[in-house]
């Protein structure tokens, strides 16, 4: 079942490749809702395990979804997808 | 660039204050950190994204519309992290115009100034801590609203929503209605604290019929729906895969792969505790606001507060508190006259849309007991995996404050810089202290507002270029 709710029309998907493999979404989605949507909620390890990088506030406040896009440290849930990015652990 | 007034935030009260400003003549600039105004409730759709409009898109629209109309420049998609001028100049020297440094949306560093600024900086999401609220999979109330509306995305295929107030039916019916499971709704409130509130509601019969049409779509699809219930556990080894909830004395296990729960939500004040303004904490209205008059002016000249970050009264009353913070300020710098009836009229606005928002926000208030319940093991600052334990012996150890509990432990310290872990770990302290929560303060408002990269500060620079003096002989 995919999580995206039916009924939106959306853009066409695009491909960015995550943590090492290409996942569709599309442009305009946030980072952080595309990775949730590909299964991949852990977005890094973070400092300690029981705390690891991952989307909690979806709105620019925890600063938990720290990652790189494209080499550039970034909060995943402001910032917008866009074809061919390259998302990474910070 | 020189402006009359700057508008901090562009959610509902923001949007209103703005085009309530430019359209009376005043040289108005609204900075907003996503790509479009609308704030949390009213949030526009990504662009190509088009779903069947609802209430809130269309309130929204409007909003949207009247701000473009109005002449008011918009700054979307940047960060505002540094505010000066007002009080914040050395003793004894004039106010100086209020100064906003932001980082564009393009990345490149920028600074207005406008001799009056409104703050409409909106709320964030109180969590009450429990073992595992870190894990992936757990993530806020709010967040998961910003998921379904703004997103159009589940945030899993079987969910529990758990905490408090009108949201948690609000994304439990969204996420029925998007095609997953709800596990379950735990609701921290008791039927008969809904009960007590309905009197109040029915000033919005419209909130009433809608809250009612949520609980029975979940009840028609026989969601547990638990009330005086809180969330003891979330469990999983990488991810969530089971909620511990405890009920009433009984404690059950639901199997899900997403878990959103909030317990309130709390006015972002970090603009005028940055400032020095006076502050009031009253629960009622989420925690810590500015102390305000009639007119929305904080105790700091030419600096006013609008919206639920002044205290949290809802989308639907804050458009009328932003206009009406916009025509103090009007009045203020001497911009038009014959503001008095529209203010009159807004005022009255405010009082019929406070009614009803304030039955909910003390639904969200901060609950001793939910405080009282934390355990010691559980982190309550995730930057710096503070717990409580870490809190009780900062407290033991003499730390009063919640600003001398920074010096003990790091709480709050971290890039978050207290906003999800300030509210509780002040109640924490408090209770370890055994003194009311207002007693233990708030974090002192410091600068950078947001994480900004050192370049941004900085500027460009040639590091060969740096005039180096040759070493003194000793």
């Amino acid at each position: 079942m995919d999580l995206r709710i039916a009924g939106i029309a959306r853009p066409p998907p695009v491909t960015i490749a995550a943590f090492g493999r290409d996942i569709q979404a599309h442009p305009g989605e946030s980072v952080a809702a595309a990775l949730i949507a590909a299964g991949q909620w852990r977005f890094g390890e973070g400092e300690d395990p029981a705390r690891p990088r991952t989307a909690f506030c979806m709105m620019g406040v925890c600063q938990q979804c720290l990652l790189r896009v494209d080499g550039r440290l970034v909060q995943a849930c402001l910032t917008p997808i866009v074809a061919g990015q390259v998302v990474t652990p910070a | 660039m020189m402006f009359d007034l700057a508008v901090l935030g562009g959610g509902p009260a923001g949007m209103a204050a703005a085009t309530e400003a430019a359209s009376r003549g005043a040289r108005t600039v609204l900075l907003e950190e996503s790509p479009l105004p609308g704030g949390q409730v009213y949030c526009a759709p990504p662009q190509g994204f088009v779903a069947k409009p609802d209430r809130d898109r269309r309130d929204g629209d409007a909003l949207r519309a009247a701000l473009a109309a109005s002449g008011a420049e918009l700054r979307t998609g940047c960060r505002v992290w540094g505010l000066g001028g007002g009080p914040l100049v050395p003793a004894g020297a004039d106010a100086l115009p209020f100064t906003l440094s932001a980082l564009g949306a393009d990345g490149v560093p920028f600074e207005v100034s406008a001799r009056a600024l409104i703050l409409c900086c909106g709320t964030h999401e109180r969590i009450i801590p429990f073992p595992g609220w870190t894990l992936p999979g757990v993530i806020g109330l709010a967040a998961a609203t910003i998921l379904l509306k703004a997103q159009g995305m589940l945030p899993g295929r079987r969910v529990v929503v758990a905490g408090a107030g009108p949201l948690l039916y609000a994304v439990a019916a969204k996420v029925l209605a998007g095609g997953a499971a709800v596990a379950a709704v735990a609701d921290v409130a008791t039927r008969g604290e809904w009960l007590r509130a309905l009197p109040a509601l029915a000033a919005r019969p419209d909130l009433l019929a809608q809250g009612a049409a949520w609980r029975a779509r979940l009840l028609a699809a026989g969601v547990p729906v638990l009330s005086g219930a809180r969330v003891v556990a979330a469990e999983g080894d990488d991810v969530l895969s089971r909620v511990r909830i405890l009920a009433r004395g009984v404690e059950r296990v639901v199997e899900a792969d997403a878990l959103c729960v909030g317990h309130g939500l709390v006015p972002a004040t970090e603009a005028t505790r940055l400032f020095r303004a006076r502050h009031l904490h009253r629960p009622e209205d989420g925690g810590w606001v500015p102390m305000l008059d009639e007119g929305q002016r904080t105790s700091v000249r030419f600096l006013y507060a609008a919206g639920d970050g002044a205290g949290v009264r809802g989308a639907a009353a804050a458009p009328a508190s932003g206009r009406i913070a916009a025509l103090a300020a009007l009045a203020d710098l001497g911009i038009g006259e014959g503001h008095e009836a529209r203010r009159a009229e807004q005022a009255a606005a405010l009082a019929r849309a406070t009614r009803a928002g304030a039955a909910m926000a003390r639904m969200m208030a901060l609950r001793p007991e939910m405080v009282a319940a934390v355990p010691r093991e559980a982190i309550v600052c995730r930057c710096e995996g503070v717990t409580r334990a870490a809190i009780e012996q900062a407290a033991a150890d003499g730390a009063a404050t919640l600003n001398q509990l920074k010096h003990h432990t790091r709480c709050g310290m971290g890039p978050c810089q207290g906003r999800m872990c300030g509210e509780a770990a002040a109640a924490l302290l408090a209770d370890a202290r055994g003194v009311p929560v207002a007693e233990v303060g708030f974090a002192t408002g410091r600068m950078p507002l947001r994480p900004v990269p050192m370049d941004a500060i900085l500027g460009r620079f040639d590091y060969a270029d740096i005039p180096v003096p040759a070493p003194a002989p000793i």
